[in-house]
């Protein structure tokens, strides 16, 4: 009797076992069908596009007209020398202006993160205050940027009240520019440093401190290639929307230096489709060679959250 | 030693510090809109010429102002609806399960994120426009911005599903619950903080987009295009009240959030 039943159990364990492959695989597929087709549609399709548009013509009434050249692409590099176009000298702004913010952001994080994670006190208000900015609307704080710098802005005028300025780094241009970004993408950078420096297991640094270790050598020998990871998928959260930033330059520029995010802007009201769409392949394909080089150095795992 | 515990002491001053400083620096801005909000003169807070609440009444008489933040409700609405209903099933599969191209997904979903709003922009118009026949208005920028949301649901709550105990899942299989029944039952009032911050992350994000609703949103106005024009037009002193506005009832949402569930832990990933 027992017998039979184990036989039974074995048996239709079995057939479960066997059930359970086939559905496991129609339950993958229905849980990543939603989310992969979406990214498929919107995202992997419209970019594929841009690159094919890139390589062809659009005439005024916005008819593509698919003749394959390298003709949009040779236009941006096409001066004497190639890095006078506007097109080279506006990416090079970008790259220093993103660059320029990602390091800022990291100087000002890192201490916060660390902080946050190994003090539980103060841990939610200091979390709250750093989201809610985060959930301020982006356009009006950079507007609030706009009224802040410049000639006859705030920062300015206070400067003149305490008796010195007008400072040339409260006008318009690239330092005011890297604000606004480093105050947009600031989260990003914290919340993926937390959770770096919050799975560091602490006895690895009591041990080294134990042993001798500075504290300068334990943060360099120890602390900083654990959260390495960390550090390079914040930076990309940093680094790639800067470069491709388009609100913050257009108010805090003041005109006078233009980023490649404008001038892909500029093109598209223009009405230069397929030359903003080479220069928006181009910063793609950057953007992508960043990534490749980043996922070699950092477990991208669910980066926000940081895969324990 | 002493030293040590004096270095020690003075190490953990300068992180408050540091960390007072940085969250002046995040506030700047956001006192100065509240300021300027109710300031006689809006362009500047010096000289300050005195507390007025017309910016308040001559926002909430602009029947086109309410009209593009209805607009803007709508989309960030059913763009986070969107996200959060294909995010959730993605978060499990990524979580869960080992499938080929399990990486390039990973990375696939952060993608929105990162790329540049000029660049998907862009890419969206012609797209909409040429292959699918989409013309730019309300339903282009809803697909948009559920594209955009999707990144903030997928990594708050795939994060929070990593540290859920599967085993609880499988015990409940095996007390005879049915796969769908087991995760809804079990799983997902675990992660349910983790949906709820990702399903508000998603709605803000959209709600304050302005770069791809400026390519994709056509002749429909949502908030910050209508915003952008008013700009260019330098009719200001309304963006400081909206902002105001949606930052009053920000906070109290956060701050609610904060409090029944554990967003801290969603957005910190887990703990």
């Amino acid at each position: 009797m027992a017998d039979a039943d184990a036989t039974a159990t074995e048996r239709s364990r079995k057939g479960l076992f066997d059930r359970l492959i086939a559905s496991r695989r129609v339950r993958l597929a229905a849980l990543l069908a939603p989310s992969g087709g979406l990214l498929a549609a919107l995202l992997l399709a419209p970019l594929s596009f841009m690159v094919a548009v890139s390589f062809a013509r659009v005439d005024s009434a916005y008819e593509i007209i698919w003749q394959p050249s390298a003709a949009n692409y040779a236009a941006l590099f096409d001066g004497t020398p190639f890095w006078t176009t506007p097109f080279v000298q506006s990416l090079s702004l970008s790259v220093v202006v993103a660059t320029a913010t990602t390091v800022v952001c990291l100087v000002a994080a890192y201490p916060v993160a660390y902080a946050l994670a190994r003090r539980e006190r103060g841990r939610r208000i200091v979390v709250f205050l750093v989201l809610l900015p985060f959930f301020t609307m982006y356009l009006v704080r950079v507007y609030s940027w706009y009224l802040l710098f410049g000639d006859g802005g705030v920062l300015n005028d206070v400067a003149a009240v305490l008796g010195f300025g007008p400072v040339g780094a409260f006008d318009f241009g690239v330092p005011a520019i890297v604000v606004g970004l480093a105050h947009a993408q600031f989260p990003y950078m914290l919340l993926t440093l937390y959770a770096g420096i919050d799975a560091v297991d602490f006895d690895l640094v009591d041990a080294a401190r134990d042993l001798g270790a500075s504290r300068i050598e334990v943060f360099r020998d120890v602390l900083w290639p654990l959260t390495l990871p960390n550090v390079v998928a914040g930076s990309l959260f940093v680094f790639v929307p800067a470069l491709g930033a388009f609100v913050a330059p257009q108010f805090l520029s003041g005109s006078t230096v233009l980023m490649v995010g404008q001038l892909i802007a500029g093109r598209v009201d223009s009405y230069n489709i397929a030359s903003a769409s080479a220069a928006a392949t181009f910063v793609v394909v950057f953007v992508a060679v960043a990534f490749a080089v980043a996922v070699r150095y950092a477990d991208m795992g669910v980066s926000a959250g940081g895969e324990r | 030693m002493a030293v040590s515990l004096r270095r020690g002491r003075l190490l953990s001053r300068a992180l408050t510090g540091w960390t007072a400083l940085v969250l002046v620096f995040l506030w700047v801005p956001l006192v100065f809109i509240v300021a300027l909000s109710v300031a006689e003169n809006a362009s500047t807070l010096f000289p300050f010429e005195g507390v007025t609440l017309a910016h308040y009444r001559a926002t909430l008489g602009d029947e086109e102002l309410l009209r593009s933040v209805a607009n803007s409700f709508s989309v960030a609405t059913l763009a986070a609806v969107t996200a959060t209903a294909v995010g959730v099933p993605g978060s499990v599969a990524l979580v869960r399960y080992d499938f080929p191209l399990s990486g390039a997904f990973r990375v696939g979903v952060v993608l929105p994120m990162v790329v540049p709003g000029v660049v998907l922009g862009i890419g969206l118009l012609i797209y909409l426009r040429s292959v699918l026949d989409v013309a730019p208005g309300f339903a282009a920028t809803v697909l948009t911005h559920a594209v955009y949301g999707l990144p903030f649901v997928v990594l708050l709550v795939s994060a929070r599903l990593a540290t859920f105990d599967e085993s609880l899942e499988e015990a409940a299989r095996d007390l005879g619950a049915s796969p769908v029944e087991a995760f809804r039952d079990v799983t997902l009032p675990a992660v349910a903080p983790a949906v709820a911050a990702g399903f508000l992350f998603a709605w803000v994000r959209s709600f304050e987009e302005f770069v791809r609703a400026y390519f994709v949103s056509g002749t429909m106005d949502v908030l910050t295009t209508t915003m952008y024009a008013m700009l260019a037009y330098g009719t200001a002193p309304k963006l400081n009240v909206i902002a105001t506005l949606v930052l009053l009832v920000l906070a109290v949402v956060l701050a609610v959030a904060m409090n029944v569930g554990d967003v801290v832990g969603a957005v910190t990933a887990g703990e």
